[in-house]
Formats: structure tokens, C-alpha cells, sequence
């Protein structure tokens, strides 16, 4: 166990915890926003591959890595509103039409970089650089902490942020009021005269937009250009993420957190004897112990209120 | 039989036949209106993947030409399209069945996995006589499957947790564990690449070029298989006492409870059939296709058969047709990146236009409105 604790206890693993766990934490919160809201945003996955794709292409014609984060975030924030277009306008069921768009983000981001570059694996040769990290004076002179905080990219920053202004947005604001009134019950909230639709479309919006924050990190943060697939299932997790917290953004917080260090873990203990990929599957062991566990307690909750419990059809297929 | 509330159906004397003439001529025209529709969705989608390549300064003609007749112009090139279809087909089925129940079942990337894993391992391991040989793995890969299956079943239909999230950590839980012990316990001795040793020669599925005499590639007798167990899900949905279930379920859960259905029963085994059939799956890739395992061997194929399982109305015909249609996109796909300077990709945004197309339900009465008014104009 020796190697192991070393290299758990160094600063750079607290480190490496931090980066890895950036895209958890942004992607997660915009899933919360959305599962709030009372709409399943499977479609994370897809925000965040087209925003990852976006940015790296933006900033490497453009020669600007902020105009690549905008445009980046505000692709990942049009995938989601695709999927508030299709779910609310057209009838389409949220999971399914999430999972078309996902489809739909891995298809035209890998057409869009065969045809502009003549390359399938990626942006490689374009040189499109990645967003700064943020030094910071005094801090980084601390022995330990300034090893673990400063250096760090300006999105792992903005992902720490993110969740107590996300905490606030939901808890102390009109708007997150009205959020929370449309998912927890669309007809109560309409017949107050909250505009359901205008509210769902709004929290899908931020939620694409936290996910393609998320994205653009991956190729403009962790590393500088785009791969193919990049996302690899990232926004699965989160959406995992968002369920393990409870809807709860500082429990999406750390649930998202627990993902990105059991993923860091695997990668520092990658060339120490340990089988790296059943460290990896920890996180999702324990995140279906835990849904088991939440269920058990609230299916006993519900029947000493003798409720009925639901049995057939996932709340996610009735559409709002 | 109600027809003999109708007068005119009495006037002609025989109720029964006029009854039953209409209800087949009614039925009739729902299966020409649906493939009129699943027809109409495809041509879209293609039209969409067009424009998009058209826009992008592509050789448009000579890449739908690809596409389109590319896959018929070699034998080997059949070979690919029917293997392929077997494995979307069993997969779409997989995923069609707890569609039937309402149940949105994620979980066949890992069931795939677990089933190839299953069947390499008794097909490398187990020295088993010739027809066993063939038999015994296909049973461990459905077990295996099964059994997968029938964990996000129990959760959900007893402790009511969503399946979506269970079958997603699920599946990244086995695709680990499947790479751990392909890359620490599996691999070959002596072979460079991570691969597992090959599968023996008596479990591998015999191949249809050896029956047929012309190269057909990887294509197998698992092609058979797979029509006879789309043949078997067809008997189970609509002739089974479990099948009835399972409609009902999904159909009007409600109605099933006060019925007195055992619903959490049946959930369970929507989860469990569909799990053996994504791990048999499995096994079709493993025994057919690569004869041994192989890291990320089932590429993105479990989410495409959501796809082809939406594609068929979650019907077994329906299913098969489109696991046809879409594998014979996805070689021409593959032809055209080949032939032309136009990305294979392109089949996947058709396959993701199709899927919009089909899910967003409300189109066609919007379209209809927009004609109307048009008309009225």
C-alpha cells in the first residue's frame, strides 16, 4: 500500500483531482438544471462533444481561444434547446430524442473535422491552442495548497463557481422559484400563470451551456485540440452525477467530484501494479448501491404513507 | 364481432365476415400508412445526410451512388451487410422488448460485452463435442446477458430506481471489467495486440462462404439464428401469456395493476429476455465475427440498436427490416468514405435524423396542419 498512499497524498494527485473532475462538475450542474426543470437532459453528452469540436475549430480559424469558448459553449446551449424544440414543440420523448441528438453531435462534429482538416482522429494539426490558467500571486507560495490551487485552468475555476452560483440561482432567485415550480408540478405552475414552456427552454439553454463549458474544457483545457468521441461517455456520468447528488447542487457537486477522483486515481495508479480500470469502476459500483439504496428508502417512505408506488413507466416518459 | 350492431352489416346476414373484413382492412392500411412512414423517415434522413454533404462541397451524386448501390456490387461486401444486420437485429430486439413493457433499457452495451465474454470463455476453454460446442456457448452468453439484464429489472420493478442510470452504470461497470480481464487475464500469450486467444474451431460459427462457395465475408449461420429468434419474439409477444403481459404493461400500466397482473414480474422479465438477447449478441460477435475478444468490440452498435428497434416499431418484422435497411447504410457508408472524399459519418447523422424523425411524434399532424392550410389558402 506504500506507493499507493504516496501517490494519493501528493499535491499533484489533489491536483489532477481538480482538472479531471472539471467537466463532472460543469456537465452535472447543467444536468441538474435541466432534471429540475422537469426534463431529462440525456442529450449532455452531445453538448458537450459538439461544443468540445466548436471550440477547437473556432479557435484554431479564428486564432482566438476566448471567440473558440463562446461559440463552443453556445453550440453545446443549441443542442439543448434542439432537444427543447423536439421535446416540447414536437412530441418527442426526452430520453429518445436525447439519445438521437448524442448521435447527431458524434456524426457532424467527426463529418465536420473529416471534411475541413481530411483528418477522422481529430484537430491535431490545427493549432488552436487552450485556455489559460490562472496563477495566482501569493497563493502559489503556500507549501501545499499553492501546488494544489494555483495553476489550475480558468474553466476548473469557473466550475468551482459554478456550483454555489448554480445553488443560488435555484434557491434564491424568481427564475430558479419558477424552475423548480415547473418540475415539480407543470399544471400547478401554469395554472399560477408561470410560462412552463418558456421556463423549460431557459434551464435547457444554461444546461447546454454548462455542458459545453464542460466540452470546451476537454479540448481547450485538459489539452488543445479536439478527438473524435473525446466526451467518451462523460456526460452519461454526469447525468449519473446528478441523480448520486440528490438533486442537490452541492451533492451533484460532489458526486461529480467522486467520479473525477476515482477517474484521477485510475490514471496515477496506471503504472503502479493495481488494475487501473476496476479502480475506475468503483465510482459506478458505488453509485448503483447508492440508487438502490435511495429507491429501497423511498419505496418504504411512500408505503408507510400508504401511497401508491409507481411500478410501470419511468417518470421520464410522461412528458410534462 | 361487434359488427352486429351495425345494420348494415346485418342486412348482409353474415355478421361475422363483414366484421372481420373490415377489422383486416382497417389493420391493413395501418401497416401500409406505417411503412409508408418508416419509408418516408429514411428518405428524409438521406435527403438531410445529402443536402449536408451537397453543402459541404462534396461529390454528392457520386457519394449517394456509393452509398446506395456500393454494398450489392461485391459478394463480401453481402458478407458485411448480413453479419452486421444479425448482430443489429438481435441488438434491436434486445432493446424493442422492455420498449414493449415502456421500460427504456440502456444496458445492452454491457449485456454485449458480458455475453461475448461469457461465450469466448467456453469456447476457448471447453473441449465440447461438434454441435455442443456451437450450442453451449450461446447458452452461457444469453445467461450471462440475462443475468445482467436482471439487475436495473429487479431495481427497478421493486425498488421502482431508474433504469436509465442503473443500465448506464451498468454498463461502464462490465466494459471495465471486460478490459481488465482481456488486458490481465485473457490476452493471448505471446501476441502483441490486446487480444484474446482465438476461439476453437469447432465453436466458431460456421461461415456461409463455406456453404454458398463465394466469399461472403464474415456472415454466418447466425443469420439463421437471428430469424429464428426474431421468429421466437414474434411467438412470445403475441401468442405467450408472458408476451400479453408485457403489452399490457406497456401499453396501460395501470389497467395491468388493477388487472391483477404481476407488473414487477413482468418488468423483470422484459429486462432478463432482452438482456439474453443482446448477450446472444454478444456471442454473434465474439463466435462470428472476430473469432475471440477484442478491446471495444462492440464499437457504438448497442445505442444503434435503439435505433433500429425505434426504426421497427418495436416490432420483431419491424426490426429485422430495419436492422436490414440500416447495416446495408452503414457498408454503404464505409463504400462511399472509400470511393469518394465524403466521410462515413455522414450515415451516422442519418441514422441520428432518423431517430429525431421517428421520436418526435408530433411532426406528422404538424406537417398535416401546415398542408391544410396551405390548401385552404
Amino acid at each position: 500500500m506504500g506507493p499507493v498512499l504516496d501517490v494519493v497524498l501528493s499535491t499533484g494527485f489533489l491536483a489532477a483531482i481538480l482538472g479531471v473532475s472539471t467537466p463532472y462538475v460543469l456537465a452535472a450542474l447543467g444536468g441538474l438544471l435541466a432534471e429540475r426543470a422537469g426534463v431529462p437532459n440525456i442529450a449532455l453528452e452531445g453538448s458537450m462533444l459538439s461544443a468540445a469540436c466548436t471550440g477547437a475549430l473556432v479557435a484554431g480559424y479564428s486564432g482566438s481561444v476566448w471567440a473558440g469558448a463562446v461559440c463552443g459553449i453556445a453550440a453545446g446551449a443549441l443542442l439543448a434547446l434542439l432537444l427543447g424544440v423536439l421535446h416540447l414543440y414536437l412530441g418527442a420523448d426526452a430520453i429518445i430524442a436525447g439519445i438521437g441528438l448524442n448521435l447527431l453531435a458524434a456524426g457532424a462534429t467527426s463529418y465536420t473535422v473529416f471534411a475541413l482538416l481530411g483528418d477522422k482522429g481529430g484537430t491535431s494539426r490545427l493549432h488552436s491552442g487552450a485556455l489559460p490558467s490562472v496563477r495566482l500571486p501569493l497563493i502559489e507560495d503556500i507549501p501545499g495548497v499553492g501546488a494544489v490551487l494555483s495553476g489550475q485552468n480558468v474553466l476548473t475555476w469557473a466550475a468551482l463557481a459554478a456550483t454555489p452560483v448554480v445553488a443560488w440561482l435555484l434557491y434564491r432567485t424568481r427564475f430558479g422559484f419558477h424552475l423548480r415550480a415547473v418540475g415539480e408540478h407543470p399544471e400547478a405552475a401554469r395554472s399560477v400563470g408561470i410560462h412552463v414552456h418558456r421556463v423549460q427552454f431557459r434551464a435547457l439553454a444554461l444546461s447546454g451551456a454548462l455542458a459545453g463549458a464542460a466540452g470546451v474544457f476537454l479540448s481547450m483545457g485538459a489539452v488543445s485540440f479536439f478527438v473524435t468521441g473525446m466526451t467518451a461517455g462523460r456526460g452519461y456520468i454526469a447525468l449519473a452525477a446528478v441523480f448520486l447528488g440528490a438533486l442537490r447542487p452541492c451533492g451533484v457537486f460532489l458526486a461529480a467530484l467522486g467520479f473525477g477522483t476515482a477517474e484521477a486515481l485510475a490514471v496515477q495508479l496506471g503504472n503502479l501494479d493495481v488494475p487501473s480500470q476496476l479502480v475506475s469502476a468503483i465510482p459506478y459500483v458505488f453509485t448503483l448501491l447508492a440508487l438502490a439504496f435511495f429507491a429501497w428508502r423511498r419505496r418504504r417512505a411512500s408505503r408507510t404513507d400508504a401511497a401508491p408506488a409507481p411500478l410501470a413507466g419511468p417518470a421520464v416518459l410522461e412528458s410534462p | 364481432m361487434t359488427s352486429t350492431l351495425e345494420p348494415a352489416a346485418e342486412q348482409q346476414g353474415r355478421p361475422e365476415t363483414q366484421g372481420r373484413r373490415e377489422f383486416l382492412a382497417t389493420r391493413r392500411r395501418t401497416v401500409v400508412v406505417e411503412l409508408t412512414m418508416t419509408v418516408l423517415t429514411v428518405a428524409v434522413a438521406v435527403l438531410i445526410a445529402f443536402l449536408v454533404v451537397l453543402a459541404t462541397g462534396k461529390d454528392a451524386g457520386g457519394a449517394l451512388d456509393a452509398l446506395l448501390t456500393g454494398p450489392l456490387e461485391r459478394t463480401p461486401r453481402i458478407g458485411r451487410w448480413l453479419a452486421d444486420a444479425t448482430t443489429l437485429s438481435l441488438l434491436g430486439l434486445s432493446v424493442a422488448i422492455p420498449f414493449r413493457a415502456r421500460q427504456i433499457s440502456l444496458g445492452a452495451e454491457g449485456q454485449v460485452y458480458a455475453g461475448a465474454l461469457a461465450s469466448a470463455l467456453v469456447a476457448i476453454n471447453l473441449h465440447l463435442p461438434p454441435v455442443a460446442a456451437v450450442l453451449v456457448p450461446l447458452g452461457a452468453a444469453a445467461l450471462a446477458g440475462g443475468a445482467l439484464g436482471a439487475v436495473p429489472g429487479v431495481m427497478k420493478a421493486r425498488l421502482g430506481a431508474n433504469e436509465i442510470v442503473a443500465t448506464l452504470m451498468l454498463n461502464a461497470v462490465v466494459v471495465r471489467v471486460f478490459d481488465y480481464l482481456l488486458t490481465d487475464h485473457l490476452k493471448a500469450p505471446g501476441s502483441s495486440a490486446v487480444q484474446s486467444a482465438p476461439v476453437r474451431p469447432d465453436s466458431a460459427l460456421p461461415l456461409l462462404s463455406d456453404f454458398f462457395q463465394v466469399p461472403l465475408d464474415q456472415a454466418n449461420i447466425g443469420l439463421f439464428g437471428m430469424l429464428a429468434v426474431a421468429a421466437a419474439v414474434w411467438f412470445l409477444l403475441a401468442r405467450t401469456p408472458l408476451g400479453y403481459r408485457i403489452r399490457i404493461t406497456g401499453s396501460n400500466p395501470d389497467f395491468a395493476r388493477y388487472g391483477g397482473l404481476d407488473v414487477p414480474r413482468t418488468i423483470e422479465w422484459s429486462f432478463v429476455i432482452g438482456g439474453a438477447l443482446a448477450g446472444l449478441a454478444g456471442a454473434h460477435l465474439a463466435l462470428g465475427i472476430y473469432g475471440g475478444l477484442q478491446p471495444d468490440m462492440a464499437g457504438g452498435l448497442a445505442f444503434e440498436g435503439i435505433v433500429v428497434a425505434l426504426l421497427g416499431r418495436n416490432n420483431p418484422v419491424g426490426v429485422v427490416a430495419a436492422a436490414l435497411l440500416y447495416s446495408y447504410l452503414r457498408v454503404g457508408g464505409d463504400v462511399m468514405e472509400q470511393q469518394t472524399d465524403v466521410g462515413s459519418d455522414a450515415v451516422t447523422i442519418i441514422q441520428a435524423v432518423i431517430v429525431l424523425l421517428v421520436t418526435a411524434r408530433a411532426l406528422p399532424e404538424l406537417v398535416k396542419r401546415y398542408l391544410a392550410r396551405r390548401e385552404a389558402r
